[in-house]
């Protein structure tokens, strides 16, 4: 008996659980697992990765995750390597055929991976590819997320993705999609409008991810407090972004939330800018754990820091 | 008049407003068709392995002397060669020699989450044994790795690797080689050996999350080898009986890792214990003597203060593989300081109760700047 139940026991533990859901898909960021939730309805299961709160490119690679993703139908990504410092090494140790990893490019290749960008307009794509450049990303800025119009191009695509892989369910999630769109863009037009008074405003951050932000409320940053990407900030050029800042006239200082405090908050007692924090995903701040109340909190930031 | 116009206005002012859009929808239309047309990268060098290094350049001190070393360059090159298969070269060029630090093959062809490497290796016995010099916490590779493993886990043969499908990670290894250990001289690679003269290894690892910040890794591992081939009194190589070897492990490491702080806030605590049997020779005479046991250890302890600062302290304790419960310890103490992503310098200080020389205390002092040319990537196995 005692036999019969152990075996019982590890083979239950060793079997692939049944699940509800006919799709099991894991998002690398709390957004796009607000997204997949809302596109694959109770058709999919989502498991996330990265809470939020960490800096997008040093989310550390946890064996759990290698366990979530071995199981996974489908993998969700923002893609132009922002994951670059987890996914591609997390999708090897998988060892998972449906999400198979590019050693040379460090792309997801599977028929299960879910490029979020696909459609993505990019911005600051480098010209030359040179480490004396900083931590570039060799496919353009990666943070398009910050643009709530790019959560447009997102769910479509998670809809894709999830219409190719369960095509007995494409309408349900076009249907799901449709619903989403409809929310999203009542959204972005009253974002539209309230972001009107941050037009042509001058202003830096504190890294150079904040391209799709500009190009979203008009913003006009011109610089960053790290001189080059990755690169933290030197006595030397902080005290030349001083006189940058001053002569540009440039009133706010923005802050990614997990950057240190102290600098932002030196460079505001310098010139005198108001500094307003963001989040570069969503989950990153209390009360942002879907895309559309992560949007919101950085334009209201914006806007009463202003 | 005005009447008979007013059916060809409302037909024109359609057509009017349609226009501009016609005209974008062709300039559309012809980027597209450029796009569609562009020629892909064709470019042979497309498909050539990606290229990556990584300089290791030490000053050690050791009481009055001191000497300043590259110790080595070590030359990565990696690639998919077809959906299935990946490859990797690592070359290592240090003052004396050139030497081929790994050269393998994996393949995930396999059902069921398998994946079989084959090549030369680094072998999955322990935690730290299977770090490459420049990735290891501390300057010099503890005495434990180096008596009981041999260096690096550098191995010729065939690993097989599995990952359990359950909630948790849980993952096995079983291998077949020549030998485990760069510097292990008890075989050597290039002699044709029965099935019973080879080293057989088995490694089994699991994890645990406790909450976001914490977690537990375990790791048990234990490589056999049957039968050795040794000189007799007369000089001739045979295999020797009652000449079996196992060396076992047992390692465990915690980590806390604060999720706000990615990768460079935290602390990581390891520590691994290896038991040693097997039958001992004498060097001089090639004579067998008793079976032995030993027994070692190394243990650490390592902060990370922020993106640039990360320092530590190890205890290694490493028993002599002829003489049991003769202890070298060594104690060190160690300062990482990051440059940037890709350069590093560490300092370190060690102090050294050497059994080997009975009464002999030493000291040592180091100096070290890693840094990575070229391709980086973050493998699972080094995080």
């Amino acid at each position: 008996m005692k036999k019969t139940s152990l075996a019982l026991g590890l083979a239950l533990m060793v079997l692939p659980r049944a699940e509800a859901a006919a799709l099991r898909v894991v998002a690398t960021l709390p957004e796009l697992v607000d997204i997949a939730k809302r596109v694959g309805g109770d058709l999919v299961a989502v498991d996330g990765l990265a809470r939020g709160v960490e800096d997008i490119h040093q989310i550390v690679m946890k064996p759990s995750f290698v366990a979530k993703l071995n199981r996974a139908d489908a993998v969700v990504f923002l893609g132009l390597t922002a994951e670059h410092t987890f996914l591609p090494g997390l999708l090897d140790a998988a060892q998972n055929p449906a999400l198979r990893v590019d050693h040379n490019t460090s792309a997801c290749l599977g028929p299960g991976c879910i490029d979020c960008s696909a459609g993505v307009r990019i911005l600051d794509k480098p010209q030359s590819l040179s480490r004396a450049q900083g931590e570039v990303h060799a496919q353009g800025n990666p943070h398009y997320n910050l643009d709530p119009r790019n959560g447009l191009i997102i769910a479509r695509n998670i809809e894709a993705g999830f219409s190719r892989l369960d095509p007995g369910h494409a309408a349900q999630y076009k249907k799901n999609l449709a619903a989403y769109r409809e929310e999203l863009e009542l959204k972005i037009a009253q974002w539209v409008k309230k972001s009107g008074p941050l037009k042509g405003l001058k202003a830096v951050s504190y890294h150079g991810d904040v391209a799709y932000l500009a190009a979203f409320t008009g913003l006009d940053f011109i610089g960053t407090i790290e001189p080059k990407p990755g690169i933290a900030p030197t006595p030397a050029h902080l005290a030349a972004l001083v006189g940058v800042m001053k002569d540009a006239g440039a009133g706010l200082i923005v802050r990614e939330q997990q950057y240190d405090a102290k600098t932002p908050a030196w460079l505001a007692e310098k010139t005198g800018a108001k500094i307003a924090v963001i989040g570069t995903m969503a989950n990153s701040m209390p009360d942002t754990e879907t895309f559309v109340k992560f949007s919101e909190k950085n334009l209201i930031n914006l806007l009463e820091a202003r | 008049m005005r009447a008979a116009l007013l059916p060809l206005f409302l037909v024109w002012a359609p057509l009017a407003r349609a226009q501009p859009s016609e005209d974008r929808l062709n300039a559309l239309e012809q980027r597209l068709s450029s796009l569609e047309n562009a020629r892909s990268n064709n470019a042979t060098s497309a498909f050539n392995p990606a290229l990556g290094a990584a300089l290791d350049i030490a000053a050690v001190q050791t009481d009055s002397k001191a000497t300043i070393n590259l110790r080595a360059a070590e030359l990565t090159l990696q690639a998919p060669i077809d959906p299935y298969l990946k490859g990797w070269i690592v070359a290592t060029g240090s003052p004396d020699t050139v030497s081929l630090e790994e050269a393998a093959v994996r393949t995930t062809a396999l059902p069921h989450s398998l994946s079989l490497t084959a090549g030369r290796l680094f072998a999955s016995f322990g935690r730290l044994a299977r770090f490459h010099d420049h990735e290891l916490p501390v300057i010099e590779r503890p005495r434990s790795l180096d008596t009981f493993v041999g260096g690096e886990t550098q191995a010729d043969g065939v690993e097989l690797s599995y990952l359990f499908p359950t909630p948790f990670y849980l993952s096995a290894q079983a291998g077949m080689f020549n030998k485990i250990g760069a510097d292990n001289a008890r075989a050597d690679n290039a002699v044709e050996r029965p099935l019973d003269n080879f080293t057989y290894l088995g490694r089994l690892t699991a994890y645990a999350d406790f909450g976001d910040d914490h977690s537990l890794e375990l790791g048990a591992s234990q490589a056999w080898t049957p039968k050795r081939i040794v000189p007799d009194a007369a000089g001739t190589e045979t295999t020797r009986k009652n000449t079996w070897r196992t060396l076992a492990g047992i390692d465990l490491t915690y980590r806390y890792q604060p999720v706000a702080g990615g990768l460079y806030k935290g602390a990581i605590w390891s520590a691994e214990i290896m038991q040693n049997n097997e039958r001992r020779f004498d060097a001089a005479t090639l004579l067998p003597r008793d079976r032995v046991r030993s027994y070692a250890g190394v243990s650490y302890l390592q902060l990370k203060l922020g993106r640039r600062f990360s320092p530590g302290v190890m205890i290694d304790l490493s028993e002599d593989l002829d003489a049991p419960k003769t202890l070298t310890r060594t104690y060190t103490g160690f300062l990482s300081f990051h440059m940037s992503e890709y350069q590093r310098l560490r300092v370190s200080a060690s102090r050294i109760d050497d059994a080997a020389a009975p009464g002999r205390r030493g000291n040592r002092l180091g100096l070290q700047w890693t840094a990575v040319l070229g391709v980086h990537t973050h493998s699972f196995k080094d995080r």
